[in-house]
């Protein structure tokens, strides 16, 4: 049997969120087998680590920070990175880490009751709204004063308010941006998506955050979901889910704010005839730009809340508890999430080039940075405000 | 051309799924493995 993905291909460029500079190529699953292993070896050595400091801190007594296995996956993901380089062989295996943070969140919400989710994602998208409009408006205002194109202007705001490379991606469809301009906003959110893996939890730590609060603001400031899952779990386990939860429901808002460009841009008269027939079917551009894992995510909470059920309170549901989880299935789950979160974390790190990082123009990377300060603080604000009306 | 002219398509192609797509159905495959009991555990 033949099988073919269409998985970036990464042999000839690097990092992976290029989307126009390689042609894409098939790779057989066999060639992903490499990469994957390098994922497992590199997130294993940092669980490894981990567990070797923790081991040795407690048998001499010595205090010592728990330094969780994601800041050693990430750190030894950009040393092999940035000094052997990463082979050929490997790049196709390991550009599957977005896979892998994909099924990570969906397989997490077996950690989330529909009713956790229902009120901190009502919270987290009410926040999200507030933080987008201030954000939006400000990036615009920042692109202008810097003097930027106002396509690459849109795609910083979108990227660095929205949800990161996903969100350029799906918005240079919808506007017609060019690749340079898509290039170097892509590069711009990627920079400043793994200096924040440093300072979040350095600034959360400093301020005492709870794990709940800070998991919020790093899920709703921290721009591409690998590094927004990843800042929230160097603060704590629980402060990652968190993350996870918050990101996830700006990720869900993704559809709605390319809707709202294309039909911006159309208006305009400035998008093409293709774009144009595209938008006389809404639900279906909003369907199309919506991101599938979320389902995922909400049907696996909703069995894990299925299990849960007292069936005297719920008698209409009593007849569909046997589709839920157990204890045991629901610990399962949430370890087989940890599992694609290790090979996550592992591929920011493998995909992190430093030269690539400032190798781009210095107004996008600075008006992205100011921005992403400016939307740091807006949310921080947010969730500080929210933590203590809705104790978070 | 349509695919079933096409003597060369493969027999699984998962060139038509997005990336979430695939992601939804693997991870659904995984829980209904644990909820049904072919995967037992899971250790971590």
């Amino acid at each position: 049997m033949s099988v073919s993905t269409a998985l970036p291909d990464l042999r000839e460029s690097y990092p992976p969120h290029a989307p126009h500079a390689v042609p894409e190529q098939k790779t057989s699953l066999v060639g992903l087998i490499p990469g994957i292993l390098l994922l497992f070896v590199v997130g294993f050595a940092g669980k490894f680590v981990e567990h070797a400091i923790n081991t040795y801190t407690k048998a001499h007594h010595i205090t010592f920070p728990n330094i969780e296995y994601v800041l050693w996956a990430i750190v030894f993901g950009i040393v092999i990175a940035n000094t052997v380089g990463l082979p050929k062989l490997f790049r196709p295996g390991v550009a599957t880490y977005e896979f892998w943070l994909k099924a990570g969140i969906i397989l997490l919400g077996a950690r989330f009751l529909i009713g956790d989710i229902l009120k901190l994602g009502g919270i987290s998208l009410a926040l999200v709204a507030v933080a987008f409009a201030l954000s939006l408006a400000f990036m615009t205002w920042l692109g202008k004063a810097f003097g930027l194109g106002p396509k690459l202007t849109t795609l910083l705001a979108v990227g660095s308010s929205v949800c990161g490379v996903s969100a350029i991606i799906a918005t240079e469809g919808a506007i017609d941006a060019d690749e340079r301009d898509t290039s170097t906003a892509i590069a711009a959110i990627l920079a400043l998506g793994a200096l924040s893996l440093f300072t979040f939890p350095l600034i959360g730590h400093a301020l005492h955050m709870s794990d709940h609060a800070y998991g919020i603001w790093a899920g709703l400031a921290v721009d591409n979901t690998a590094e927004a899952t990843a800042a929230g779990a160097l603060y704590s386990g629980e402060a990652g889910k968190y993350a996870v939860l918050a990101k996830t429901c700006r990720n869900a808002l993704i559809g709605f704010v390319v809707l709202g460009y294309a039909i911006s841009w159309a208006r305009k008269g400035l998008a093409s005839a293709a774009n144009q027939a595209q938008l006389k079917n809404k639900a279906a551009f909003l369907w199309a730009k919506f991101p599938k894992f979320v389902l995922g995510f909400l049907l696996i909470s909703f069995l894990a809340t299925l299990g849960t059920l007292d069936p005297k309170l719920y008698p209409h549901l009593a007849g569909y508890a046997f589709l839920g989880f157990n204890k045991a299935q629901l610990a399962a789950l949430g370890n087989l999430s940890r599992w694609a979160f290790l090979l996550t974390f592992a591929g920011v790190g493998l995909r992190t080039n430093l030269r690539d990082l400032f190798k781009q123009g210095a107004r996008p990377f600075l008006v992205g940075a100011l921005g992403e300060v400016a939307i740091a603080a807006i949310t921080l604000a947010l969730v500080l405000g929210a933590d203590r009306i809705y104790h978070l | 051309m349509p695919s079933h002219t096409s003597a060369k398509k493969p027999v699984l192609s998962l060139d038509s799924l997005s990336l979430d797509t695939v992601a939804v159905i693997l991870s659904l495959a995984l829980a209904l493995f644990v909820r049904f009991g072919v995967i037992k555990s899971v250790t971590w």
